[in-house]
């Protein structure tokens, strides 16, 4: 790519281009508008599935995931996703009924922040004075021997994503940055419900313990317009497992069959209203049918 | 693995061992018991399943007195007054209680005679809750129970040992003194390790392992099978002997430059050109995808 003499110390950035918009989209960081439809999506913090579901996902909908037998690997995607909303400044809300939620905070992957090409000239320098073996590394393309190693893939240009170490743990001044809800069940009274409620007092605290934190933050619109506006991001993992009051996992025929539906359908209308999204992660292993073919 | 998980040294948690009607967990649970025993630690046993006698006959008398016994066969439902502990007693108020009477700083081992004992009279998710605070708190350092596996339902057995640690899955071996133990083992980072061994009970309630753990899920027995090598069976020859190696290394290829010249044009020098790269989508070309620009 050829490109003007610039000074040795010009930033990497490829142009000053920017696109004129003139709708009047609320923009929101970490927030962009699909390609496919024009509506607001978010990261889910992992780009491949990011990519599988078409950008991103949709600001007002919710992600299920089933779990995998020993539940590793869908916790993961929901620490990359609540790493996600700690990088863009979203808010967060973190229900669980087993690990308490500031442990699965502490646990969140570290992320990747520096340039990726961010090698000084001095390197180059220093390689030639190297062993033999350095110069001859490169035999047909020596003339690139000297620059820095490039990733081929997007890291650096992308704005909307980004990449995470699992090897490390974020640092808690990052984590500390965001503004965390926190709902851990055994902590929660649960009043009784109606005794002819189809959801469970589980759930039913639960819902209202989102609509209580979208009504407080303004997710819903209320907000005067002067404020400025925020992505409330909520995962809520192993829903439905028996820790949860259902015993949905346990028996064929449980004695509140339709509670976990009812309370999703109640998350949905929730958040269809609202400037939230939800990832949540389910059993469903443990939900299949106990009859072995 | 399985004498590990005896000797405690992997941190106790929640250990489950799942038998089934063909072989019965119950000598390996004394096994279990007799360890923590020797360890000195503080050891609870709830039997629901288990009379006194019997206990005593497989244990021996000393060690029934070390042990802090808990008589839940006599009346588990309270249906006479004064049980000496009922089923409805397993929640964590209770066994909190229970536990801290005696003020040790040892380690604290809870046995369960069966989990199944208790599953049949309570519900499952006020089982799982009791469980999942004594895995929490710091009152009892393991928690170890037996499940026969084959009086639930499937997924209730795969709810509780969805929560447990470490389970055993015991069965009956080909020999008649033998048995097989699959352990799956549960890391606190959260890698999973499993393990298949075959073992005897002696009389004394030591287990002896006969055979190294076999990863489950590897290739079985031999060696792991070679990779296909491509480079085989085709009519021309694609490998290179030593010589043709060392041959091709020699040859000079054309427009190279000498050493010499190549370490002054790798010098950046006044004025010479830069090569910048940047990474672009459109680098990203894939020759063998060709709907590669597609854009839908």
């Amino acid at each position: 790519m050829a490109a003007p003499m610039k000074s040795m110390g010009s930033s990497f950035n490829a142009t000053s281009f920017q696109k004129k918009t003139r709708s009047k989209l609320i923009s929101i960081p970490g927030t962009r508008p699909s390609v496919q439809n024009g509506q607001l999506i978010v990261s889910t913090g992992v780009t491949s599935l990011d990519y599988l579901i078409g950008g991103g996902l949709a600001v007002g909908t919710v992600l299920l995931i089933e779990e995998d037998r020993y539940n590793s690997y869908s916790q993961m995607v929901l620490k990359y996703f609540m790493a996600e909303g700690v990088l863009c400044g979203h808010e967060l809300f973190l229900a669980s009924a087993q690990d308490h939620p500031d442990d699965i905070l502490t646990e969140l992957p570290a992320p990747i922040l520096d340039d990726i090409a961010s090698h000084s000239p001095m390197e180059g320098r220093m390689q030639l004075g190297g062993p033999h073996a350095s110069q001859d590394a490169m035999k047909i393309a020596w003339r690139y021997q000297n620059l820095p190693k490039v990733q081929t893939a997007l890291a650096s240009s992308s704005r909307f994503g980004h990449y995470y170490d699992v090897s490390k743990k974020m640092e808690p001044e990052i984590r500390q940055a965001a503004n965390c809800h926190a709902f851990y069940l055994p902590e929660h009274s649960t009043e009784s419900s109606a005794p002819r409620s189809p959801l469970l007092e589980s759930y039913s605290a639960l819902l209202r313990s989102i609509q209580e934190v979208i009504r407080k933050g303004g997710f819903d619109g209320a907000a005067p317009p002067a404020k400025s506006r925020n992505v409330l991001r909520i995962g809520l993992p192993s829903l439905g497992s028996p820790l949860w009051g259902d015993d949905l996992c346990c028996r064929d025929n449980p004695a509140h069959g339709h509670a976990l539906t009812t309370f999703l359908y109640g998350l949905r209308a929730v958040l269809r209203s609202s400037l939230s999204v939800a990832v949540l992660t389910i059993p469903s292993h443990l939900i299949q049918s106990g009859l072995s073919v | 693995m399985l004498l590990e998980l005896i000797q405690g040294t992997e941190g106790g948690g929640l250990i489950i061992i799942q038998d089934s009607i063909h072989y019965s967990g119950r000598t390996l649970l004394m096994s279990f018991i007799k360890a923590a025993l020797k360890r000195d630690e503080v050891v609870h046993l709830l039997a629901f399943e288990l009379h006194e006698e019997e206990l005593k006959h497989e244990l021996g008398h000393s060690c029934l007195q070390r042990l802090k016994f808990h008589n839940a066969f006599h009346d588990p439902l309270g249906w006479n007054e004064n049980p000496p502990f009922t089923v409805h007693q397993f929640i964590t108020s209770e066994l909190d209680s229970l536990l801290t009477s005696n003020q040790h700083s040892k380690p604290v081992t809870l046995v369960i005679d069966s989990f199944s004992f208790i599953l049949r009279h309570l519900s499952p998710s006020a089982v799982c809750k009791t469980l999942q605070q004594l895995k929490k708190g710091g009152a009892v350092k393991t928690t170890l129970g037996l499940l026969h596996s084959d009086m639930h339902h499937r997924n209730m057995v795969g709810s509780i040992c969805h929560l447990a640690t470490s389970v055993l899955t015991v069965a009956p071996g080909h020999q008649c003194h033998e048995a097989v133990a699959k352990t799956i083992w549960r890391a606190k980072s959260g890698k999973i390790s499993q393990a298949m061994e075959r073992f005897s009970i002696s009389d004394d309630m030591t287990v002896k392992v006969q055979s190294k753990p076999v990863p489950v899920g590897s290739g079985q027995g031999e060696a792991g099978d070679a990779e296909v090598d491509p480079t085989a069976n085709l009519t021309f020859n694609l490998r290179l002997s030593d010589q043709e190696r060392q041959a091709k290394e020699k040859l000079a290829l054309p427009f190279v430059f000498s050493k010499e010249k190549k370490s002054a044009l790798l010098r950046p020098g006044p004025g010479s050109g830069r090569i910048l790269y940047e990474p672009d989508a459109n680098d990203d070309y894939d020759q063998e995808d060709p709907d590669d620009d597609l854009d839908i």
